[in-house]
């Protein structure tokens, strides 16, 4: 993290490129594996026999196999085929229908929750074990579009664009963000010295922060999980949100830690041995944001409200940063998160202030996909939740809402392998947005906040392709 | 050196256990076993690659016929198990299927899958014996030469390396035997198809691979990639086990060290710096016609203006959920919109222009079937540009594994020597060449039955088109699903199947 109270120029030594080290960090609980392989082996065996006697007993002609994953390699073949090597090619299957049959492992099917469907799952868990970006063959598979963040497209451009080279490592992509206050102009006295308010403001390089885990866990773990989420983002250089009892009461501080104060936990401010750079307020209190800032005068005080609320209204009472949660499925009120975010930020754009607001979102974003998506429609950060869960191999139980009556059942959780996890997941992440970055030619998040030129909502361009359709909008 | 052989020698995976004791004990027997009277029989890793295409070629043919259901993990929202084996069924007969595969439209929810024809009553159809017209030009400007198709469709760019060189030999084949084109992308051409030169186009990618004087001077179209679909902004990647000796050749490039194109061309940041490009190519074949090949951005429309005044012949608009050897999938799904939804606002902004009828527009980016085509077209565009259909044709089951390990299990987007063998270039291009009859006597049944006589009069005709919400969540026919056959019936597919 930096702070805006740095020297403005630095010696040349201490600039350093940001970078995340990545290593393999395998899963705890293995998968279960994509596919079935279902062999008949009454087939099988009356298949070798009828080869035999075709190629005349020529055993590498009759014991070459179809598979080319090494599924049917094992010392018994196809008798006792190795499943977790099954990539779903169907070769074999093409070739002896009779013989064998490829099957979706139902199991996988149970991965995650309603909203956060197994195919994410399995994609966060490659990220979160490799640290890379999932690349494949063949084109999309999906739908055609579809709800919520999937009815969203970003932009890319075709020519203009000279700073594509940064995903190559030639040029350099910044994907720091600020979170604090900003004046809109600084005041000087006669003698050049500011005399009005200065910016306060903490920097993280990359723009996702982590939020605070879910009261309730399958096995109690909660203290550990913490820590492991507090290293992490100390490491990641960003930030990691923790109520403030239980930051306290397991010793887990630093400017990295991010207290977060609910209304019955204010005594347990006196009990805080380090000074906050971040400190969030759940819900809104004139009283106590004011008394907030007063002990914390150097820390940026930020306030968590429901993603529906009137942020506007706040900000006309002196709040600056906010941190808007949806529940777990992007919903707050009435609304989708895509919306809601696009609907605040556009106001505080009418009304003049967005420069001097900071918009933190949480809820709903647990895909590579969702920060940009989200960054574009208004936000400054975005705090993850389940997708750090998940990436810990965290198992939801039952539908996972909303932080009060989420429930997730965690392995036994190691330290070290639960950072390098969150910073594999980071680092796939931020190369991910790079990505997205490069496509539009973009060399810095910051500019991508709020940019809803560079998207397309699949509502608006449906209705311009298909107005003159019959049928359309019936 | 070593790497080289290494790498270039069969790796005998088809043929696991060839060294062992027991085989080589087995092949005495064997041997003695036979009279020496008999024929010499084949070496036994050619033996190898025989079994395993006569048993892919009999599931080709098996599987659709739905016998054995449908495979349970076959097929996609976009690519329905029903759509790939229809697709097998019109490259094997060379005509849509009738035991009730879904061949027209896939379970996507949206697009194309959510667009029907309104067609006309039977008495308004066009009569049988009139012949419908399925060609369309390819340039439409007073200058160059006036080069047109017999359907509305030519291949998309698929390079020498990302598929092997029997696929890109099977393509041109049949390229050449309908008088359309195929496109060997990035990487340029090896000589086995010298002489389908005229049926290929060239294309000019940002990694400049495998462009070479003469095959612009011998390219009836030279096609300038700005962007694919697939992975738009982010240009082309191929990973270091494809760059074979051969490939890397073709590149001029290291063997087996990953190429990059990188986005975008670093000449090219304006309209005239894009013109310029093609002037470059007009000193070298002043013949060729220009093809622009780019992605679906918010400002597409704009896109296709500057390529219609810097000289363009062709704007090849190439959708969001186009194929790819290789992509992250972040890319595929959620950067540029897909093609359904760029072609009416590039038809209509030419429109606007005064232009649109100078301009060719060809669409790709998830064209499956002869219906996509001809919605493609009756949204605004001139024709199609097919990929992975073609693909699927030759035996994809779009496992999606073309970048994993040796490359395609069925040898097609592989330079693995061994699984390249799966494809013999005249049966690929046999194959293809029926999924275009197919393809064309489905769109003739359509514009037949539309009242047209041209797939020309069908452009930009969005009135024929009815947006079917129906359609968004109907699940494909189950004709023949859950009967299994015995096993006696089963030993029996050999028989049948030949």
């Amino acid at each position: 993290m930096a702070s805006m109270t740095m020297p403005a120029t630095l010696p040349a030594a201490a600039y350093r490129r940001y970078r995340i080290e990545t290593e393999a960090a395998p899963d705890l609980v293995p998968l279960p594996p994509r596919f079935r392989v279902r062999v008949k082996k009454h087939r099988l065996l009356a298949l070798l026999l009828k080869e035999l006697l075709q190629f005349r007993g020529n055993l590498p002609v009759v014991l070459s196999r179809p598979c080319v994953y090494g599924v049917f390699s094992g010392p018994l073949g196809g008798l006792a085929p190795r499943e977790a090597l099954c990539v779903g090619c169907l070769r074999c299957t093409v070739q002896y229908p009779y013989v064998v049959q490829i099957m979706p492992n139902p199991q996988r099917r149970r991965l995650g929750d309603s909203y956060f469907q197994p195919e994410d799952v399995e994609t966060l868990l490659y990220e979160a074990r490799t640290g890379r970006v999932p690349v494949r063959g063949a084109g999309y598979r999906g739908r055609f579009g579809g709800e919520g963040w999937d009815a969203m497209w970003t932009d890319m451009s075709e020519i203009v664009r000279p700073t594509r080279d940064g995903i190559h490592g030639r040029e350099f992509i910044s994907t720091a963000v600020d979170i604090g206050e900003r004046p809109p102009f600084l005041r000087f006295d006669p003698e050049g010295r500011p005399s009005g308010p200065l910016p306060q403001v903490v920097t993280v390089q990359v723009p996702f922060l982590f939020d605070a885990p879910p009261p309730r866990h399958g096995d109690g773990s909660t203290a550990l999980l913490a820590a492991i989420l507090a290293e992490a983002a100390r490491q990641l250089e960003t930030l990691a949100i923790l109520p403030l009892p239980l930051a306290v009461e397991a010793g887990i501080g630093g400017s990295h830690v991010v207290p977060l104060v609910a209304p019955g936990e204010w005594p347990w401010l006196d009990r805080l041995s380090w000074p906050p750079r971040v400190i969030e307020l759940d819900g809104w209190d004139r009283a106590r944001y004011l008394e907030l800032r007063r002990r914390f005068p150097d820390a940026v005080a930020c306030v968590r409200l429901p993603m529906d609320a009137d942020v506007l209204a706040l900000a006309d009472e002196g709040a600056r940063v906010f941190h808007l949660a949806a529940n777990y499925h992007g919903r707050a009120g009435q609304g989708f998160a895509m919306d809601l975010i696009r609907r605040t930020h556009l106001r505080l754009v009418d009304d003049g202030v967005r420069e001097d607001v900071t918009l933190i979102g949480s809820g709903g974003m647990v895909m590579a996909e969702h920060v940009p998506k989200a960054i574009i429609c208004g936000l400054d950060a975005v705090a993850l939740d389940t997708a750090l869960w998940v990436a810990l191999q965290g198992r939801l139980v039952g539908e996972c809402v909303d932080r009060e009556t989420a429930a997730v059942s965690f392995p036994r959780l190691q330290p070290e392998w639960g950072v390098q996890r969150l910073k594999n997941l980071a680092a796939a992440w931020r190369d991910q947005l790079l990505e997205v970055l490069g496509a539009m030619g973009l060399r810095d998040v910051r500019r991508l906040r709020g940019e809803l030129g560079r998207c397309m909502f699949q509502p608006d361009l449906e209705r311009e392709a298909f107005a003159g359709i019959e049928g359309y909008g019936s | 050196m070593e790497a080289d052989a290494r790498r270039q020698a069969p790796s005998h995976s088809l043929a696991a256990g060839v060294q062992t004791r027991r085989g080589r004990l087995w092949g005495a027997i064997r041997d003695a076993l036979r009279g020496s009277a008999r024929a010499p029989e084949p070496p036994t890793q050619q033996l190898i690659i025989q079994k395993h295409v006569e048993a892919l070629h009999r599931g080709y043919h098996v599987w659709p016929a739905l016998a054995f259901g449908r495979p349970p993990a076959m097929g996609d929202a976009r690519w329905t198990a029903d759509l790939i084996l229809a697709t097998w069924v019109q490259a094997e007969t060379g005509r849509p299927p009738e035991n009730g595969l879904e061949y027209r439209v896939g379970q996507s929810g949206g697009g194309f899958d959510a667009l029907d024809f309104k067609l006309l009553p039977e008495e308004r159809w066009v009569p049988e014996h009139e012949p419908i017209d399925t060609s369309i030009p390819l340039n439409q400007r007073d200058a160059g030469p006036k080069l047109a198709i017999p359907v509305p469709w030519y291949g998309a760019g698929m390079s020498f390396g990302s598929i092997s060189e029997q696929v890109m030999l099977a393509r041109a084949k049949a390229a050449q035997e309908w008088g359309t084109y195929t496109c060997a992308g990035e990487g340029g051409y090896p000589e086995s198809l010298y002489p389908y030169r005229r049926h290929v186009i060239t294309q000019i990618a940002t990694g400049m691979f495998g462009v070479r004087e003469e095959t612009i001077q011998w390219a009836p179209i030279v096609e300038f990639k700005y962007a694919q679909g697939a992975k738009p902004g982010l240009g082309g990647h191929l990973l270091g086990d494809k760059a074979t000796v051969a490939v890397a050749r073709m590149r001029e490039s290291v063997p087996w060290v990953s190429l990059f194109s990188p986005f975008p061309f670093h000449s090219v940041y304006s309209v005239e710096d894009h013109k310029k490009h093609i002037d470059w190519i007009k000193a070298v074949n002043p013949e060729a016609l220009i093809s622009v090949k780019v992605s679906t951005p918010t400002d597409i429309d704009m896109v296709a203006v500057g390529s219609y005044y810097a000289g363009a012949h062709i704007l090849h608009v190439d959708g969001g959920y186009g194929g790819t050897g290789a992509a992250p999938e972040i890319a595929k799904k959620n950067i540029a919109m897909p093609v359904e939804l760029a072609i009416p606002r590039v038809h209509r902004f030419l429109l606007q222009e005064g232009i649109r009828d100078e301009l060719i527009l060809m669409a790709s980016g998830g064209i499956r079937t002869a219906d996509d085509v001809a919605k493609a077209i009756a949204l605004g565009a001139d024709g199609c540009v097919l990929g992975t259909t073609e693909l699927v044709a030759l035996g994809c089951t779009r496992c999606a594994n073309c970048e994993r390990g040796r490359g395609c299990p069925f040898g097609l987007t592989t330079t693995d020597v061994e699984l390249c063998q799966l494809v013999d270039p005249e049966w690929g291009a046999a194959r293809l060449s029926r999924l275009y009859a197919a393809f064309q006597a489905r769109l003739r049944d359509l514009l037949r039955r539309l009242g047209l006589r041209s797939v020309r009069e069908l452009r930009g005709r969005v009135d024929l088109l009815v947006y079917r919400t129906d359609r968004t969540d109907r699940q494909a026919g189950v004709a023949g699903e859950g009967r299994r056959p015995g096993l006696a019936e089963c030993l029996e597919v050999d028989a049948v199947a030949a």
